[in-house]
């Protein structure tokens, strides 16, 4: 039963993960832009939630990525639980070119520092970092503005035609930002969904400090079911997966 | 950020009355309010409402389709219904209705003819007895004379040109001229300026609809339409036969699926009723910004962004207005996202002022609570199908229990957006169809059929329901989390279009759609599940649903506030309870939005909405909190012994709240009721006298003034006024004239070369170190300062009302107790058991104390251990005034005599009754003093200063004697101030006194 379910190489490691933010931060397009490495101008709002996969490899790891990525109107608050439950790790986005976007943020951290997995690996992510940007090219200019921003919300007539204009929309400092994730015990990267810069490495930063191990033990042990890749690896075949994946493990901790 | 709301708490449960209007789909207006005697009014002429039995048919020869069922008049309309609810119905404007004629029919039938605006002709036959039927006639008739005054009739004509359905039958040909064959119009500048066009419309009409018009063979759905509305009515007379539901089924055609589905759902009646409304809404609050309109710019172009009108402005604007427009009229529910898909989806096929009224109807009546801020409605919903499918789908159920995997992170989508989002569009609409005609219970059933997936090899008609579980089972229980689920269910809605039955060798089952065999599962075998199990259901967990909302708003209102101060998570919980319960009683007032004028620009918007609690909230909560904010009453009437709390009002709990309201808005948040408390419950003495001081320095200058100490004093009489004894009594008024004492002692020395010349009563007057040493020279005041104050306020449950019946073997009325549940009627009984109480004459009402220290009418003495010699001097000076200086002893009673030469109070009150008229008065007399008084006061108190040390030893040593002539001190004591009435202190004295101001205070 269980290697059917997982039809995926036996050396994968499920990861549960959460996207959390305010609305309109670019949660489902910095999804979007990992999963299928697409960018779409207009994404429909989340209602409730979304769900994707995607594998990411580490050096011989592994790990399959299942995102739940959350809507992110207020009201919609009080259905995140039930995404983050059982989470091992969670984006918190929010917007570069809104303060208040980092405020929401803040207040996420918080709960899942209180309420989720106590071992859960939180990564903080500003995105639309495209915003701020100077247009790579002069001759890039027409066809940049053409397109929308990172995300939908942004209104016309943002886009930046220099760098200082463009360095001005940003809200929120980089020190300041980096100063609280560093307080606070989380990752933390600069991204845009748009150009895609930084997404990649908010997953695979992730992946690095994932305790694997961990997983793989609770997993084995059955009771709890604390992460959503147990059941998957039942019976022997996950002793020797735990064997493997913690040799593996030492050697990333001495990287 | 949180919002604390009891309205959850206070949802009832629609009566009789309300569930038949909601039934029609009649629009519910305000109650009206209750008469004096807590009756509704009697309702006026051409309002009252009946029912009676009726056979329905039409006047139309060769139709002999008669239902029998029940006939509502339910002023302004008519209804109709079949017996079994389902078959046929109608609502109907009395507007629309023309004539009324009664029929020449045979002896015993009681007919009438009703002609409706467009020439149909409804007959109804009142089967029910002759008298009966006459009332409800004469009712009828009133009715129709009323709406005839107000003159609804005429308006009906004009708004029938708005209604599609009008343009169909005025056509010779069932597709009007004009039209493409997808139904969008050829040249469609020409719709608005030709009256015969001015239907309203939706977007698909320049836009394209959705769909291939020949796969949706939408003319052959146009002519069946067009028959049905010419034979059974239109808009807003149409009449449900068995047969509009068949044809909404097979879903709807694009022009005329906007105004059946305002119709179907009774959002017509809606904006029939309130022309114009939608367009003033929009012109009032003009360029307003706020959360609301915030978030919804953000969703505009996120909205179906792959239809083409929403990639333009004309889409967008639409869009934004619609939105817009519901919040402004909607500010509790404002905007929730998924609301931008369906109205999105909506104006595809109708205008922004019907899709304003379908959104309006959708959100109140038939997903009510779903887009709240709470979203109460989704949840319970969602609670409600994982029971139906506990119940139907045991396998189902079991399975995912074991894995792990919740039902509604698939199923909540689906339900939000009325399966918009989840299934392609086409099917999504005709989903949407069945839900506007057939109610909520349609999205329960259709998802319920996890997909019918696989079903080969066997003819869908003879299908049970148990091998449709066992079929779906098989790909549903291979599923091990979440994700699979959500998958699965994907692949499945993608594949809707696709046969159902594609190995099957009939052409007949292969052309069968997955969606359609989804349909027909949906409706034929789970037609179990009816609007009443899902009403019963939702009774079932509503409390359920509402208490792990509660628990969570409360953990995230505890999360987000800035501080705990210095308070446990679970005493913050516990003055969070204390806020709900506040709230739930008195509820704040809604935040009432400022006129649009004085808005601020789009640089800043509204506020996020907070809980803030005014004054008489406050006051609930405090008396959760604090012992003395509570009126407790101990009533014994010989049958049983109660606590009766009321919340005590008193200006002392007023300053209280504007002292803790440190950002001036005249409201408190919890975050200010927290920091509030903290200020106080954690006091030491010296902390807890302070802050009482602070408390009553109004301006914050570090001086009390002279009205302000009596203030102070009121405020320490109202804390204690239900303690037993006096000693609270004494020690306030000892507090009192020494207060003044010092307070004048430490007047600049200008002062004493005119003695008279009083300092203003609102001139600084007493400072900290003063009033200190004041409160300090006070047993009793100490103890209170340093730990009843704090102990005052109590985070723990109030002790429950009732108390343990004084007489448990009372056969009758122990009984009666027992059976007694709701509130009203606890104090109905209350009332009763005290009128028997009285009759024998048992009945005793005694105060409950709120600090209870003293718990005898003993009373310390006044102190002097504290103080220096000099200091013990002036205030045995002080109690020079009292009788037990003379040759009276000091006891419990006597000591309040130094108030009584002053205020002229009366001496010694023992019983406890007396003693509360006392405190009365002496509050009452505080209050009253003008500053004259108040003036005079201080002079008299001031005098006893001067006597000299001699009688002091007598003081101590005559404790045991009795209290004995009153009079005869007061007489020497009135003779004494006359002799030294302008006698001030000596310097040395003053001196002293001032050393003792500025000294730090002993620990």
């Amino acid at each position: 039963m269980a290697e059917a379910a997982s039809g995926s190489a036996d050396k994968s490691v499920q990861v549960k993960l959460v996207l959390l933010g305010e609305a309109a931060v670019g949660k489902s397009s910095v999804v979007l832009r990992f999963v299928a490495n697409e960018f779409q101008a207009n994404k429909e709002p989340t209602i409730g939630a979304a769900f994707l996969t995607q594998k990411c490899r580490l050096e011989d790891r592994v790990l399959r990525y299942e995102i739940w990525d959350t809507a992110g109107q207020e009201r919609f608050h009080s259905l995140a639980p039930m995404y983050y439950r059982n989470a091992q790790a969670a984006v918190v986005v929010y917007d570069i070119t809104k303060a208040a976007s980092l405020e929401k943020a803040k207040t996420w951290v918080k709960e899942l520092q209180r309420q989720a997995n106590p071992n859960i690996v939180i990564a903080l992510a500003g995105n639309k970092l495209d915003l701020v940007q100077p247009s790579p090219s002069a001759s890039g200019g027409s066809a940049e503005s053409e397109d929308e921003a990172d995300d939908a919300t942004a209104t016309p007539g943002e886009e930046p035609s220099s760098g200082e204009a463009a360095e001005s929309l940003r809200q929120v400092p980089r020190e300041e930002a980096q100063a609280y994730a560093q307080e606070a015990g989380l990752l933390f990267f600069e991204t845009s969904a748009k150009t895609g810069e930084g997404v990649v490495e908010v997953f695979t930063e992730i992946a690095k400090r994932i305790p694997i191990e961990h997983i793989l033990a609770s997993s084995r042990g059955g009771a709890g079911r604390p992460g959503a890749g147990s059941g998957r690896t039942d019976g022997a075949q996950g002793g020797v997966n735990l064997q493997e994946n913690q040799a593996k493990g030492k050697d990333a901790c001495n990287c | 950020m949180a919002t604390i709301s009891a309205h959850l708490r206070n949802f009832k449960e629609p009566d009789r009355e309300e569930q038949t209007i909601l039934f029609f789909s009649i629009p519910s207006e305000p109650k009206p309010p209750l008469t004096k005697d807590g009756k509704p009014p009697l309702p006026r002429e051409g309002e009252e409402r009946m029912e009676i039995n009726a056979v329905l048919s039409l006047g139309v020869q060769g139709e002999e389709d008669a239902y029998a069922g029940k006939l509502y008049l339910l002023p302004p309309y008519l209804a109709f219904a079949s017996v079994d609810r389902r078959s046929v119905r109608f609502t109907i404007p009395l507007c629309t209705i023309r004539r009324v004629e009664r029929l020449n029919a045979r002896a015993g039938v009681y007919a009438l003819s009703l002609s409706l605006w467009h020439g149909m002709k409804i007959i109804v036959q009142l089967t029910t007895l002759r008298p009966t039927a006459d009332l409800f006639s004469a009712l009828l008739r009133d009715a129709l004379k009323l709406e005839l005054q107000v003159g609804r009739m005429r308006a009906v004509k004009a708004f029938s040109k708005t209604c599609y359905s009008e343009v169909l039958l005025s056509g010779s040909s069932p597709v009007a001229e004009g039209e493409r064959e997808d139904g969008s119009l050829i040249n469609s500048e020409k719709a608005g300026e030709d009256g015969q066009l001015s239907y309203h419309g939706g977007l698909g009409l320049r836009f394209k609809f959705p769909g291939d018009p020949k796969k949706l063979r939408e003319a052959s759905k146009t002519k069946l339409w067009t028959n049905y509305l010419k034979t059974r009515g239109r808009h807003l007379t149409l009449l449900r036969y068995p047969q509009c539901t068949r044809l909404v089924q097979v879903g709807l055609p694009n022009r005329l699926r906007g105004e059946m589905w305002e119709t179907l759902s009774g959002s017509i009646f809606l904006r029939f009723d309130s022309p114009g409304l939608y367009e003033k809404l929009l012109e009032d609050n003009k360029g307003r910004v706020n959360t609301s309109t915030e978030e919804i710019e953000k969703d505009l172009h996120r909205s179906l962004p792959e239809y083409a009108a929403y990639q333009s402005e004309e889409g967008i604007g639409a869009l934004r207005r619609v939105l817009q427009a519901f919040s402004f009229k909607n500010p509790d529910t404002g905007y929730c996202q998924a609301m931008n898909i369906l109205a999105a989806a909506i104006l595809i096929y109708m205008s922004e002022e019907q899709a304003f009224w379908l959104l309006e109807v959708i959100c109140d009546r038939l997903l009510p609570g779903y887009y709240s801020t709470s979203m109460h409605g989704t949840l319970l919903d969602q609670r409600v199908f994982e029971s139906l499918v506990t119940r139907c789908l045991p396998m189902i159920h079991d399975h995912f229990t074991e894995v792990d995997v919740q039902l509604s992170v698939a199923s909540l989508p689906w339900f939000l957006s009325l399966f918009i989002n989840s299934m392609p569009m086409v099917f999504a609409f005709r989903i949407v169809d069945c839900f506007f005609c057939m109610g909520p219970k349609v999205l329960f059933q259709v998802g319920y059929v996890l997909p019918p997936d696989e079903i080969p090899q066997r003819p869908y008609v003879s299908l049970q329901l148990r091998s449709i579980l066992k079929i779906n089972g098989e790909k549903l229980l291979q599923i091990q989390d979440d994700g699979q689920f959500i998958h699965l269910m994907r692949d499945y809605f993608s594949s809707l279009g696709e046969s159902a039955h594609p190995d099957s060798s009939d052409p007949r089952a292969r052309a069968i759609t997955r969606f359609q065999e989804l349909l027909l599962v949906s409706f034929r075998e789970f037609a179990i599940i009816t609007d009443d199990t899902i009403t019963s259901e939702r009774r079932k967990f509503r409390s359920e649903v509402v208490t792990s909302i509660e628990s969570f708003s409360k953990r995230s209102a505890i999360r987000n506030l800035r501080s705990l101060e210095r308070f446990t998570k679970e005493q913050v919980g516990f003055i969070y309870d204390a806020l709900f319960k506040a709230v739930c009683v008195e509820p704040p007032p809604q935040p009432v939005a400022p006129p649009p004028s004085l808005l601020a620009t789009k640089d800043a918007p509204e506020e996020r909405p907070e809980t803030r609690i005014e004054l008489k909230t406050f006051r609930v909560f405090l008396s959760e909190i604090a012992t003395w904010a509570r009126d407790e009453k101990i009533v014994v009437n010989g049958f049983q012994r109660r606590v009766d709390r009321e919340v005590a009002e008193h200006e002392f709990i007023d300053r209280l709240f504007f002292f803790w309201d440190s950002s001036f808005r005249g409201s408190l948040s919890l975050q200010d009721l927290v920091t509030g408390l903290d200020g106080v419950m954690f006091n030491g003495l010296m902390e807890s006298i302070e802050w009482f001081f602070n408390l009553h320095d109004k301006n914050k200058d570090g001086y009390l003034t002279k009205d302000e100490v009596l203030t102070l004093s009121e405020s320490l009489l109202f804390i204690f006024r239900f303690e037993i004894g006096d000693a609270y009594l004494g020690a306030i008024s000892r507090f009192m004239s020494n207060a003044f004492e010092y307070g004048d002692a430490l007047l600049p020395p200008a002062a004493e070369d005119f003695p008279e010349t009083q300092i203003e009563s609102n001139q600084p007057y007493l400072n900290l170190a003063t009033f200190r040493m004041v409160i300090l020279a006070e047993e009793a005041l100490e103890t209170f300062f340093e730990t009843d104050l704090s102990a005052s306020f109590r985070l723990e449950p109030v002790p429950l009302m009732d108390l343990p019946p004084a007489i448990s073997s009372n056969g009758l009325l122990g009984g009666l107790w027992s059976s007694i549940t709701s509130d009203d009627n606890k104090k109905l009984f209350h009332k009763f058991s005290d009128e028997l109480g009285r009759a024998v004459g048992r009945h005793q009402v005694i105060h409950k104390p709120s600090i209870g220290r003293f718990t005898n009418i003993e009373e310390p003495r006044p102190r002097e251990s504290l103080l220096t010699p000099a200091m013990r001097r002036s205030a045995s000076r002080s109690s020079l005034t009292s009788p037990s200086d003379t040759d009276v002893p000091k006891s419990s009673s006597s000591l309040l005599a130094p108030t009584s030469t002053v205020e002229g109070m009366t001496p010694p009150p023992v019983p406890q009754k007396r003693q509360d008229r006392d405190m009365e008065s002496i509050a009452e007399s505080f209050g009253a003093l003008s500053m004259v008084q108040a003036a005079n006061a201080a002079l008299m108190e001031r005098t006893p200063f001067a006597i000299d040390d001699a009688k002091d030893d007598e003081d101590d040593s005559d404790l045991d004697s009795e209290v004995a002539e009153d009079d005869g001190v007061l007489d020497e004591v009135d003779a004494f101030l006359e002799a030294h009435d302008t006698s001030g202190l000596s310097d040395a004295d003053k001196a002293l006194a001032k050393d003792l101001v500025n000294a730090e205070p002993v620990e």
